[in-house]
């Protein structure tokens, strides 16, 4: 990380230093972007990391947050819920008032408490666990992405209506994430009476799961939602194929990247998942594109352009409430709606958005994706 | 419950696979503990970089290159094998040796130093994504059981399975016959006698580390080959599970290691494939308390008998 500190930052203060002299009063504003930057899921981080590195850089290049330039500190959780807290505890001692992140859920969760007690405004781009903002009554944390329990009707709606399978198994990682997505659409699925064979978690970090593998082909399944991340998911694909199971695979935004062909090779085939919609296909986002492009950066991610709404928010909420006061920005964002690449953004008390739209994908195993029928 | 039996089967096959790698990692442990009474903590990272070495093999190759593929496996074996080997002689000549003689707890903390600076040095290398294999050995065995249960054995599981009776065939008969094994087990019984008489006992403990760490090195070939994913962390969980199936098996018996290795992997499946999954840990290593209970110095190891 260091690294890329040295990279990044000279550029920051040569244009800091720069508009510092035409505007008297501009301050620096430090935001910082927490996440995996190191560990098995770090691509979601990198995913974070393009986003809000391209909306900073379009931000000051603009003359800044009302008139205040950004200033980026890397952070890097591992999505490890105990690193996460002492990166928070970082960003408290370090007097950062503005967070982008962290990515995943479970490392998202402890550091909201912390930044909520510092009045530090926090933006994920990506936890989805409803638990982050479920009977809590944050005032500074925030999310540009839709909750588990948007996410799992969603699946569970294609589901029932689409495929009608006959036996079904839902399997999760045991973490926040991927459990609470799962016990939501068994739950959905419960109610509609599609029967729920086998409801189980398995570990995450393991190598091997025939056994799990034998017992859905003991017990005749043919359609496996899993709650979780890509590499179990490619494992679980990858050994089933093996075994000969040809069960329909369905998992939540967590296993769609491509890493997840890599894995499971032509077992990922007609996986589907459910992904936020396509924002980098819509029009009103092409030049959004070549920014991304001069960086050479990917913008075909679920998270780019909900951590590039991130910033934007906070930008627009410092200019709108001419402070950068993180209870005056908070108080302006619970109250204001904002115009952002993925779509106007609204907020209702919790923090959450009042709407996302999630679309299902049909996966293929040259990772690329389609719209699912 | 018609399908019982053919369910049976599958899971006997899984979980031989996943034993049969177990013991192989097993054996490095079991076997310096026989000889210098120290747990080497590093040895579950040996095994991740055997996997690594093999996949670089593979990937320098080229997959795609249209090289016959048993001659590919053998490559991606024999350099992983030779590499892996040396590191195995230099993490003892670096980090063990110069502690000899001190202290019992003085290498355990410089093992476990070494453990976590081989999983940075991987991860700086290789970046801490997943990285993955393709699937080489594709095809399986298949039958009919019962009346719609196809039991499937993958030629994959089946050369992990035949590569490590093979190797435990081969390490029982060196120890047993060639003159290094006898130094090995002379040493395993009094390094101070086996001194005396004029074995080179430095040459014998960086044997016994050069071997565990080769067939380490297999085990983390064959399982690249099979599982297809990578990551600088999987020697912590192999390593600790590897630990407890020498200690099953009793730590310091090389019989005892491959018992173990197999048990474990036994344990974990069928805990897996007849409870809920989230309980297999839990299982097996009730399973560890009960025997270990019964039986303190695991299933095939002998009494600690205090040398004078």
């Amino acid at each position: 990380m260091k690294f890329f500190n040295h990279l990044v930052t000279p550029v920051f203060a040569a244009i800091t230093v720069f508009s510092c002299a035409t505007l008297a009063q501009a301050e620096t504003v430090k935001i910082a972007i927490a996440g995996p930057m190191t560990g098995p899921v770090a691509q979601y981080g990198d995913m974070v990391k393009a986003g809000a590195l391209t909306a900073i850089e379009q931000i000051n290049a603009a003359g800044g947050a009302g008139g205040n330039q950004f200033e980026v500190v890397l952070m890097d959780d591992a999505c490890e819920p105990k690193q996460a807290v002492a990166v928070a505890n970082k960003i408290v001692s370090q007097g950062i008032k503005f967070v982008i992140g962290h990515v995943c859920s479970g490392s998202t969760i402890p550091a909201a408490d912390i930044y909520e007690n510092e009045g530090i405004v926090m933006i994920t781009p990506s936890a989805t666990a409803p638990q982050l903002t479920q009977g809590k009554s944050y005032q500074f944390i925030f999310r540009t992405i839709g909750r588990d329990d948007q996410q799992g009707p969603a699946a569970a709606k294609y589901i029932i209506e689409k495929l009608k399978p006959k036996k079904v198994a839902v399997l999760h990682d045991k973490q926040s994430y991927g459990q609470g997505v799962a016990s939501v659409v068994k739950a959905s699925l419960d109610k509609a009476k599609v029967p729920v064979l086998v409801f189980e978690g398995i570990h995450a970090g393991d190598s091997d799961y025939s056994a799990v593998i034998t017992k859905l082909k003991a017990q005749g399944v043919d359609f496996v939602y899993f709650g979780g991340y890509h590499p179990e998911m490619g494992l679980l694909m990858r050994q089933a194929q093996e075994q000969g199971v040809r069960a329909v695979f369905m998992g939540p935004e967590g296993v769609g990247n491509k890493d997840i062909t890599a894995i499971a090779g032509s077992a990922s085939e007609g996986m589907l998942v459910t992904l936020p919609a396509d924002f980098a296909a819509d029009p009103a986002n092409a030049g959004l594109l070549r920014a991304f492009a001069t960086h050479r950066r990917d913008p075909n991610g679920p998270f780019q352009m909900p951590a590039y709404a991130g910033v934007k928010i906070i930008a627009d909420a410092i200019a709108g409430a001419r402070s950068t006061d993180p209870a005056k920005v908070a108080a302006y964002i619970h109250t204001h709606t904002f115009k952002t690449p993925i779509g106007t953004v609204a907020y209702d008390a919790r923090g959450d958005l009042q709407s996302f739209k999630f679309v299902v994908y049909t996966w293929h195993k040259d990772a690329t994706k389609t719209l699912a029928p | 419950m018609t399908e019982l039996l053919p369910q049976l089967t599958q899971q006997l096959v899984n979980g031989l696979s996943l034993g049969a790698i177990y013991a192989l990692i097993a054996i490095g442990y079991t076997m310096v503990y026989g000889i210098i009474g120290m747990i080497n903590f590093a040895h579950g990272e040996i095994y991740m970089i055997g996997a690594f070495v093999g996949l670089i093999t593979l990937t320098a190759l080229g997959v795609q290159a249209g090289y016959s593929l048993p001659l590919l496996l053998a490559a991606a074996l024999i350099v992983s094998v030779v590499v892996t080997g040396l590191y195995g002689w230099t993490i003892e000549r670096v980090a063990y040796r110069p502690l000899r003689g001190g202290p019992r707890l003085v290498p355990l903390i410089s093992a476990i130093g070494m453990s976590i600076f081989l999983q940075n040095y991987v991860q700086i290398g290789q970046g801490s994504r997943d990285m993955s294999v393709p699937v080489l050995i594709s095809g399986a065995l298949e039958f009919q059981m019962g009346s719609e249960f196809t039991v499937t054995i993958p030629y994959s599981r089946m050369i992990i399975v035949g590569a490590t009776l093979l190797l435990m065939v081969a390490l029982t008969l060196f120890i047993a016959r060639s003159r290094m094994g006898r130094a090995c087990r002379a040493c395993a019984e009094d390094m101070g006698m086996a001194n005396l008489l004029g074995i080179d006992t430095n040459r014998v403990i960086s044997f016994t580390f050069v071997l565990g760490a080769m067939l380490a090195a297999v085990g983390g070939v064959l399982i690249a080959l099979t599982i297809g994913k990578l990551n600088p962390y999987i020697g912590f969980i192999a390593g600790i599970k590897a630990f407890t199936a020498a200690v099953l098996g009793g730590i310091g018996s090389i019989p005892g290691a491959m018992l173990g290795g197999v048990l474990l992997g036994m344990s974990e499946t069928f805990a897996a494939g007849y409870f809920p999954a989230e309980y297999k840990d839990v299982v097996s290593f009730a399973l560890l308390i009960l025997i270990l209970l019964f039986r303190p110095t695991g299933l095939l190891g002998k009494p600690d008998v205090e040398k004078v």
